[in-house]
C-alpha cells in the first residue's frame, strides 16, 4: 500500500528520487556552463523551469500515497478533458460536460474504494464497467432534451473524451492499488518522458524522412526508431522497479512505452490539427496544456496496465 | 460526409492569470459554481451579520439590461448591490471595479473575477476604453452593470462629485439607470479597516431613470450626472 512511510522505506521510490534529482541537477549544471560559454539558453531554460515545477509536484503526489495519486490522476483527467472540451466547443454544452466530469469522478471513486467481494483496495470490476454506464448516460442526454439537431456530434465528442481522457488515463491512478505501485508508476512516468525526449533528440540529430507529414510535420521515422531503441533499453536499467519480471517482460514493457508513447503523441496531434489549434490550452505560458504534457501517458498507461495484468495479475494487496 | 465544425473559444491561449484579468471573460463551469455558492453565503452573511435591508427591490427591471449607481463609502457597497439582484442574474451582474486596485495581483484578480464577477475598469489611463467595454456589455440583453460614479470611496461621508463617465455611457440611450443609496457602510467598514463591524446596513433602490431624450453633448452629460447625484442624495435623505 502506498503511504508516506512506505514511500520513504521503498528503495524503488528513493532510487527514482535520486536518479531524477541527479538528472535535474546535471541538466541545471549544463545550462549554467552553456550560459557561461555565452550560448543562448533562454528556450532551454524555460523548459527546464517547467520541469523544476512539475517534477516536485509529481514526486510529492507519489510520496503522499495512494489517495493523493488517485485524486491527482482524476484531477488531471478532469482538467485534461476540460481542455479538449473547450477546444472542440463541446464545453458550451454544460450538461454533457458535467456528466463527463461526474463520470471521471466515479472512476476516481472506483479506483479508491475497496472491492466489496474481494477485499482488495480498488474496485476493479466497477472501474471496468463504468464506461458502459457513463456512455449510456451520455447517449440519453438528447432523449431527455427531446432534441436531435447536432446531438450526435456532442455525444460522440463526449464519448471519445470520457473513454480516452477519462477512463484510459485513469488506469494510471488504478496502478496505485498494485503491489509494485512505486515501480510501475515511477517507471511509466520516467520511461514515457525519456521516450519523448529520445524521439525529439534522435529526430533532431538523424531526422530525414517524415513520419506522418499531415499530422505532425516535425516527427521523423529516424526519431521514432531511435526512441523505440532507447525505450527498449530503459527497462533493463530500471529492472529493480519490477524484480519479478522475466527478460521478455522487459522487452514487452519497453515496446509498449516506445511505440505507445509516440502513438499517443500522434493522437493528440491529429485532434489538434483537425480542430486547427496549436496547443490544447495553457498551463504555464509557452508550455502548452495538460493534454500536450500527458499525451503519451494516456495511450501507454492502460495498455501497460492490462498487459501487466495479463502476464502477472495486478497482485492486489488484501486490506490488512 | 460533411465536416464537423469546432468552435475553440478565443481565450484558449490564455493562462489562468490572463483569463482572470481580461474582459469579457468566457463562462467557466467551476467559476459559475463557486460564484453561485459565494453569492448564497454572501446573502446569508449580509442578512445575519449586518441585518441588511433592501428597499425598492421592485424597481429592478425584470428584463433587459440596466445600470445601478450608488454612493461609495466602503467595499460593502458592492456586496450589498450584489445581494439586491436576483440570484439567477448573478453571473450577468458586473460591478465596475478599479483595475489598479482589484486586479493588481493574482489573488485579488481571482477574488474579483470569480466571486464578485468584477469588470476591470481602468480609471486612470484608459477610461474611455473601459467605458466602451461597458457600453458593449450593456448592448447584450440582460446584463447588469454596477457603477460608483464617485470613482473612489469617500472617507468623510460627504458624497463626492459624480464623474462624467456614467453620463457619457447612457446619454441618448434608453438604458434604465437606477439610483441607489447604501446607509451605514461608512460606519461598518471605513477605508483602511481590515474587517467590517456588525453595523446595520440599509440599501434603498430608487425608480429607474432614462435619458433617451437627451442629445449627445457635454451639456447633457453634465445634466445626467447632476440628476443622478441628486437622486442618490435624495434617497440618502429619506430616513426610514
Amino acid at each position: 500500500m502506498m503511504t508516506i512511510s512506505s514511500a520513504l522505506q521503498s528503495e524503488v521510490f528513493l532510487t527514482y528520487a535520486i536518479i531524477i534529482g541527479g538528472i535535474l541537477g546535471f541538466a541545471g549544471l549544463m545550462i549554467v556552463i552553456l550560459k557561461a560559454m555565452g550560448k543562448n539558453v533562454s528556450s532551454v531554460w524555460n523548459t527546464y523551469r517547467g520541469w523544476l515545477v512539475m517534477i516536485p509536484i509529481v514526486l510529492g503526489t507519489i510520496l503522499l500515497g495512494r489517495t493523493a495519486m488517485i485524486v491527482g490522476v482524476a484531477l488531471l483527467a478532469i482538467f485534461g478533458f476540460k481542455e479538449y472540451a473547450r477546444a472542440t466547443g463541446l464545453y458550451d454544452d454544460w450538461w454533457i460536460t458535467g456528466l463527463v466530469y461526474f463520470g471521471i469522478i466515479l472512476l476516481g471513486i472506483a479506483s479508491y474504494v475497496t472491492d466489496p467481494r474481494l477485499d482488495y483496495p480498488g474496485w476493479y470490476g466497477l472501474f471496468m464497467a463504468l464506461p458502459t454506464y457513463v456512455v449510456g448516460a451520455i447517449l440519453l442526454v438528447p432523449i431527455f432534451r427531446n432534441r436531435a439537431q447536432g446531438q450526435l456530434q456532442r455525444v460522440a465528442l463526449a464519448i471519445v473524451g470520457f473513454v480516452y481522457f477519462g477512463w484510459m488515463f485513469s488506469h494510471l491512478g488504478f496502478l496505485a492499488n498494485t503491489e509494485y505501485a512505486y515501480g510501475y508508476i515511477l517507471y511509466l512516468i520516467f520511461a514515457v518522458e525519456i521516450n519523448d525526449i529520445a524521439a525529439f533528440t534522435c529526430g533532431k540529430i538523424f531526422g530525414k524522412h517524415k513520419l506522418r507529414e499531415n499530422i505532425s510535420p516535425n516527427k521523423t521515422i529516424e526519431g521514432a526508431v531511435g526512441a523505440i531503441v532507447i525505450s527498449l533499453g530503459v527497462p533493463w536499467l530500471l529492472w529493480f522497479s519490477f524484480p519479478h519480471f522475466e527478460p521478455w517482460h522487459l522487452v514487452v514493457t519497453g515496446l509498449i512505452v516506445g511505440v505507445g508513447g509516440q502513438l499517443g503523441d500522434l493522437v493528440i496531434s491529429y485532434i489538434k490539427r483537425d480542430i486547427g489549434i496549436k496547443d490544447m490550452g495553457v498551463m504555464i505560458k509557452g508550455h502548452g496544456g495538460i493534454l500536450d504534457r500527458v499525451d503519451s501517458m494516456i495511450f501507454v498507461a492502460p495498455i501497460f496496465f492490462h498487459v501487466i495484468r495479463w502476464i502477472h495479475g495486478i497482485r492486489e494487496v488484501p486490506v490488512s | 460526409m460533411t465536416e464537423w465544425e469546432y468552435n475553440p473559444p478565443p481565450d484558449i491561449d490564455e493562462t489562468m492569470s490572463e483569463h482572470l484579468r481580461n474582459f469579457p471573460r468566457q463562462p467557466h463551469m467551476f467559476m459559475y459554481a463557486l460564484r453561485s455558492v459565494a453569492a448564497l453565503l454572501l446573502r446569508g452573511w449580509m442578512r445575519i451579520y449586518h441585518r441588511l435591508r433592501i428597499e425598492g427591490r421592485g424597481n429592478l427591471p425584470k428584463t433587459g439590461s440596466f445600470i445601478l449607481v450608488c454612493n461609495h463609502t466602503s467595499h460593502l457597497d458592492t456586496l450589498c448591490m450584489l445581494c439586491s439582484v436576483p440570484l439567477k442574474r448573478i453571473h450577468r451582474t458586473f460591478p465596475a471595479a478599479a483595475a489598479d486596485y482589484f486586479f493588481s495581483s493574482l489573488p485579488r484578480s481571482a477574488i474579483s473575477a470569480i466571486l464578485i464577477n468584477a469588470l476591470p475598469f481602468e480609471r486612470k489611463l484608459k477610461g474611455a476604453e473601459s467605458l466602451a467595454v461597458c457600453g458593449e456589455l450593456l448592448k447584450n440583453e440582460g446584463n447588469v452593470l454596477i457603477i460608483f460614479p464617485e470613482g473612489t470611496r469617500t472617507t468623510s461621508g460627504e458624497m463626492g462629485r459624480f464623474r462624467s463617465g456614467i453620463g457619457r455611457l447612457v446619454v441618448g440611450t434608453d438604458l434604465p439607470v437606477l439610483p441607489c443609496y447604501l446607509d451605514g457602510g461608512l460606519k461598518a467598514w471605513p477605508k483602511g479597516k481590515i474587517i467590517p463591524w456588525p453595523f446595520m446596513l440599509n440599501l434603498r433602490i430608487g425608480v429607474p431613470r432614462q435619458y433617451a431624450h437627451l442629445d449627445k453633448s457635454s451639456e447633457s452629460v453634465r445634466k445626467i450626472c447632476q440628476d443622478l447625484q441628486e437622486s442618490v442624495a435624495e434617497l440618502g435623505r429619506k430616513r426610514t
